[in-house]
């Protein structure tokens, strides 16, 4: 009913409305009685008819109508001519309560039901919609009956696109004339695949838009159809391994058999894990499903196929995952030997990892490396602290950036012989398409079309280097969106967030550009002259994390400084250790959930942020349904309960984000949430916890 | 308009009422403008423009009003809302009855509204409701528009949730869940979707009214959200938006009926959501209303329908975050606005605050999910319940205060009542779907559901703040608590 012309009815109407409404009342009840008693009388069907010309929504009527019409046709001994005048009176009914709502569901659905039936003319058909569509251009009833219509009666997909068309040159605002062209070009397309022919149809449509878009560059239909129009122009594509750890070739030094805790930081040296199990991350470009241990294979001495369990990492309870981890267990290994053992891992050799689209991985993927072993010779001091301050830190020297493993990256591509699956007809397309738009924006401002050009420019990166190791295009990109918050302040944070994810695709494309923010940790003691490798992001005013898929080696990282309200995606960080997020925007425990999955995560900082600034009802929170859904289920170890005297239940959050975790060192002041309260719980619930805001904990 | 089929208001009661005069309170209506001629190359331009003058001209009209009066042109006029409402609802009553084919949305529409605002029903109309809509109950099970109608899936939903939100075990035992059950499980098909009503139509509405009426009432079992998923996706339009049926264009109603629908079946991170929230964010315009479709002109109605989408968006996915007022509300037609509703929250904030704030139980213990425990797999089990729990996590993807101002400044009619947009009449379906969308913004920042938000999340003084909803249910929470617990066993 909405979105009709409605007049106000004037007083004297009110008597009049009583007595009409005291005729339907009568009018309904002998037509209900009717349709009780199954009587199909012309009187019977009149009374239906005038109740739905008054109020077409009365879909018992229609029923009704439909048990009377199949009624009379298998009473009429089946001359055609009779069967044609009951279903034409039909029609008839259909356009007396289509012109009372022309937004009827009953009565757009009961004229299907009569046209499935066999009667009723394309011409008549395409009459009534012509009236109904001039009277409102975007009504989707009428839009669904006139495809349905099409379809049924076998309306020349051309003549329909014609008709589009006509109306797009009537009034290119009409979105519903743009939409109904793009499915009649679907149509089309599907047609043509075959004959290739589809690239003149689509270069063709790009004409005709660009003529909408130039007539008003912020004009919203036209901009959408052009989205659709890329989306035929880069169909869907296969999943892919775009990233691992450990990477190809690479050779592994694992310091044998300890825990973590027992030997803090001091570990590191070149790269070197301590872990008495180490995981293989496998990232792909898109979620997909059935990564086990029969889509990928591992060969090694140590470790046997069938006992890697393969898990998605994600935070939904979600099958399908764009992360996977699985555990090599080093039980198994000599910690005696110093040969390097070669673990080999193939993927894609058989169908099964596939996208939710149903595409398999598109490349086979063989992963090699090597293992040692090597046992741990420095004694450094429980005591040790990880400090953040900046004189801690100093530039990588250049032997030790060899050591870097994301360096070795581009490898990836070498070794597996991949061919970039875009054609030159689709890296055309999007350049002429970005130069366009270019052109445009020189003589518009249109916050539409600056995004379109922001998304083709990224488009183009990464088709040109499916790695997104090139970023010819970030620095327009990001002047693009930096724009767009000025001009739509609106919608400012969602660009940028958009933005942030564009600035690390920068910051992290090349092994230069890396580098500058790889540093060397000093502040521990260390066997060698160099501490590990830190990676800082800090201070570049990121609201949002991304490119992951680059930072599967990191162990230290500091993303202090930020604007961070969100660290999703965080849970492919497999090897994370240590992890500053001191100074941002996170703004509860919640929001801290990707670090549940971090079994490596030892030492955290998230001081000076919102947890707890937001008014909330804690107590009523948990005592309802606290241990919620249980979403996201990736439990590492057994099943952890709290210590019996944990005041687990005002903390409920704060429990489900840190119990798995064994953290030695944790900063949390400058949050609202932090009283002596809350330290005392934290206590209890990380026993091994050792620096609590800076204070030793062993020397109280 | 998804859901709603009422096709004759007008026989809902008298549209025009005498207008009061408030004491000291000017009507908040701008003087006439003069008619300028609309700019633009397409009708629809033109039509837009014009919207946006009328709007921008309310807007700069309470710009320049003192600051007491832009308090109260913001406030929301609870006492004449709820007069509005209660007429309507006593025009509801037997002996008027089932007029038409909607009977049980009208009662929703106004029953939800008045929950929305904290104002009780009193027992003798809330009596006559219940018979009422147990006349409308089939005997084979589900609700129609009026006794001895065919039962309707929209009917049902809206019949439910009606009794639902009077509440009280008369209501909910008058449900008679296992021929609502038999009902839902006849109009399912075995493509995944459901149909309206027997020989009726299949779309998105239809997966939605059966789905939550389901889960509602506890008999949400993997036979009814089989395939229901495959459905939803496939209307799911290159836009971002979902359509009510394959081959349609995204539809802010449908959207708002097909994400709820996945979420309630665990199904949701199947749909494109990154391209769902593009659609989404980008349907709020310059007139700080929702459109409905790509060049449409805004409505308050989806206000709900894609604010409501935008805020169960948020609850799936920690994102674009900005915290307190000042920031990201720049973008206001006039940003005086934030100053005035700053100055009357503080004065109103005391006395309010309690109202809204929820009962806590002093002893808590541990449980596993909710009490819900419907004989369904884990999948399908708790969704609905826990959903609600789930918190918003980054801060909005849509501007909750410009939402608020297109709300109370040019959908409300100070008279009583929501309109679609200026120079429209009020309804009840958009009072119904205006007070809800309002619900949802001054709760969109808010951690739980039925913790308080903070005073700058309310525009307007701060007691224009209503009962907070369940987002995918749109029923008032603490109903829809009572509800779960009711029909636990």
């Amino acid at each position: 009913m909405h979105g009709r012309p409605r007049t106000a009815p004037k007083p004297e109407d009110a008597a009049a409305s009583a007595a009409k409404a005291q005729k339907l009342r009568a009018l309904q009840s002998q037509f209900l009685s009717y349709h009780h008693s199954r009587i199909y009388t012309e009187e019977a069907l009149d009374a239906s008819a005038k109740l739905l010309e008054i109020n077409p929504e009365y879909y018992t009527a229609w029923n009704y109508r439909k048990l009377a019409v199949e009624h009379r046709v298998g009473e009429s001994g089946s001359s055609p001519e009779y069967v044609k005048s009951i279903f034409d009176e039909e029609l008839k009914v259909v356009e007396n309560a289509l012109r009372q709502n022309f937004k009827s569901y009953g009565a757009w659905y009961h004229r299907t039901w009569v046209l499935s039936k066999g009667h009723s003319s394309l011409d008549h058909e395409l009459r009534l919609l012509d009236r109904f569509q001039k009277a409102d251009p975007r009504n989707f009833h009428a839009w669904n009956y006139r495809r349905f219509v099409a379809a049924l009666l076998g309306r020349s997909v051309e003549d329909e696109l014609q008709y589009t068309e006509d109306l797009i040159g009537n009034n290119f605002s009409n979105y519903s004339a743009w939409h109904n062209r793009s499915m009649l070009l679907s149509e089309i397309l599907k047609k043509k695949e075959q004959e290739s022919s589809s690239q003149d149809v689509i270069s063709k449509e790009y004409e005709f838009v660009l003529n909408a878009l130039y007539t008003d560059p912020d004009d919203q239909s036209g901009w959408f159809y052009h989205l659709w129009l890329l989306d035929q122009t880069f169909k869907v594509k296969a999943p892919l391994l775009v990233s691992s750890w450990p990477v190809p070739g690479f050779d592994l030094v694992v310091s044998g058999n300890v825990s973590f805790a027992d030997h803090p930081l001091s570990s590191f040296s070149e790269f070197t894990v301590a872990l008495e199990r180490f995981p293989v991350v496998l990232y792909f470009n898109q979620n997909v499903e059935g990564v086990n241990s029969s889509t990928v294979t591992i060969q090694s001495t140590f470790v046997q196929n069938e006992d890697v369990t393969w898990k998605p990492l994600s935070l939904q309870n979600s099958p399908a995952s764009k992360v996977w981890v699985g555990y090599l267990d080093l039980s198994g290994v000599d910690h005696h030997s110093s040969a390097p053992y070669t673990v080999e891992i193939k993927l894609g050799h058989h169908q099964g990892i596939m996208s939710s689209n149903g595409l398999q991985l598109s490349i086979p993927f063989d992963l090699s490396f090597t293992v040692s072993v090597k046992p741990l010779e420095t004694q450094s001091s429980k005591d040790e602290k990880v400090a953040w301050e900046e004189d801690k830190f100093c530039a990588c020297e250049t032997h030790l950036q060899v050591a870097i493993p994301c360096l070795c990256y581009d490898g990836i591509t070498v070794d597996n012989k991949y061919e970039p699956t875009t054609s030159d007809w689709q890296i055309g397309t999007i350049a002429e398409e970005i130069s366009q738009i270019r052109n445009l924006l020189a003589i518009s401002d249109s916050k539409i079309g600056k995004i379109t050009l922001a998304r083709l420019l990224m488009a183009h990166d990464a088709m040109s280097s499916p790695y997104a190791t090139k970023t010819v295009h970030a620095e327009e990109v990001l002047g693009l969106y930096s724009e767009l918050m000025k001009l739509d302040p609106s919608h400012y944070q969602y660009y940028k967030d958009e933005r942030s994810l564009v600035l690390l695709q920068q910051l992290l494309s090349s092994r230069e550009t890396l580098l500058r923010y790889c540093f060397c940790y000093r502040g521990i003691t260390s066997p060698s002259a160099y501490g590990p490798i830190c990676l800082r992001l800090n201070n570049q005013s990121i609201s949002r994390m991304g490119s992951f898929d680059k930072l599967l080696w990191v162990q230290l990282l500091d993303l202090s400084d930020n604007e961070l309200h969100s660290i999703e995606g965080m849970e492919a960080l497999q090897l994370l250790r240590c992890l500053n997020l001191g100074r941002n925007k996170l703004r509860s425990f919640t929001s801290l959930d990707p670090l549940r999955y971090l079994r490596s995560l030892k030492v955290l900082n998230i001081s000076h942020n919102e947890i707890g600034l937001h008014s909330i009802d804690t107590t009523r929170y948990s005592c309802s349904a606290s241990p919620l859904s249980h979403n996201g289920e990736i439990i590492w170890s057994d099943d952890v309960f709290p210590p019996e005297d944990a005041d687990v239940t005002n903390y409920w959050e704060a429990f489900m984000v840190f119990k798995s975790l064994e953290l030695t060192q944790l900063d949390i002041v400058g949050n609202a949430v932090t009283n002596e309260k809350f330290k005392s719980f934290l206590l209890k619930i990380l026993p091994k916890l050792q620096f609590l805001d800076g204070q030793n904990l062993h020397q109280i | 308009m998804p859901i709603g089929i009422a096709a004759s208001f007008r026989f809902a009661g008298p549209r025009k009422e005498k207008k009061k005069k408030k004491l000291g309170g000017a009507r908040m209506e701008p003087p006439p403008p003069p008619p300028p001629p609309p700019l633009g190359t397409t009708v629809t331009q033109r039509d837009q423009w014009t919207v946006e003058q009328e709007v921008g001209r309310i807007y700069s009209f309470f710009a320049q009003l003192p600051p007491a009066a832009q308090s109260f042109a913001l406030e929301v006029q609870r006492d004449n809302h709820i007069e509005y409402l209660t007429r309507g609802l006593r025009g509801l009553a037997p002996s008027f009855g089932s007029l038409d084919a909607s009977r049980p949305w009208i009662c929703y529409w106004i029953i939800h509204s008045l929950a929305l605002l904290g104002e009780p029903i009193d027992a003798e109309l809330e009596e006559s409701i219940i018979d009422f809509l147990s006349r409308c109950q089939d005997p084979s099970g589900g609700y129609g528009g009026g006794p001895g109608q065919l039962p309707h899936l929209a009917t049902t939903y809206a019949a439910v949730n009606s009794l639902i939100t009077l509440g009280g075990s008369r209501s909910l035992s008058s449900i008679n869940r296992d021929k609502v059950h038999n009902f839902l499980r006849q109009m399912k098909q075995p493509s995944g979707g459901f149909r309206m009503h027997d020989g009726g139509e299949i779309d998105v509405r239809a997966c939605y009214t059966a789905i939550s009426v389901a889960s509602t009432l506890n008999i949400l079992d993997d036979e009814l959200a089989e395939k229901v998923g495959d459905f939803i996706l496939s209307c799911q339009t290159y836009e971002g938006g979902i359509a009510g049926e394959p081959g349609s264009e995204a539809h802010g109603g449908y959207t708002f009926c097909g994400l709820a629908t996945m979420i309630l079946i665990n199904e949701v991170d199947r749909l494109d959501l990154s391209r769902l929230i593009d659609w989404v964010v980008f349907r709020q315009g310059v007139e700080c209303g929702f459109q409905g479709r790509v060049n449409k002109l805004v409505d308050g109605c989806y206000s709900f329908w894609q604010g409501g989408a935008c805020a169960l968006l948020q609850k799936l996915h920690p994102f674009g975050l900005s915290e307190g007022g000042e920031d990201e509300s720049t973008d206001s037609i006039d940003s005086s606005l934030y100053a005035a509703s700053n100055v009357s929250e503080q004065e109103e904030q005391e006395n309010n605050l309690e109202s809204a704030s929820p009962q806590v139980d002093g002893t808590c213990q541990f449980k596993q999910g909710g009490p819900q425990s419907a004989s369904c797999s884990e999948n399908t089990g708790n969704a609905s319940y826990n959903f609600h729990e789930r918190c918003a996590e980054g801060g909005s993807l849509f501007n909750s205060s410009a939402l608020q101002q297109y709300i109370l400044l040019c959908s409300q009619l100070p008279e009583g009542g929501f309109r679609d947009k200026p120079g429209k009449f009020r309804d009840f379906y958009h009072t119904c779907y205006c007070l809800s969308g309002l619900t949802v913004c001054q709760y969109s920042r808010s951690k739980h559901a039925d913790s308080p938000p903070l005073p700058w999340d309310v525009v307007g003084p701060y007691s224009n703040l209503l009962e907070p909803i369940h987002p995918l249910h749109n029923v008032v929470l603490s109903k829809y608590q009572e509800a779960n617990e009711f029909f636990a066993g």
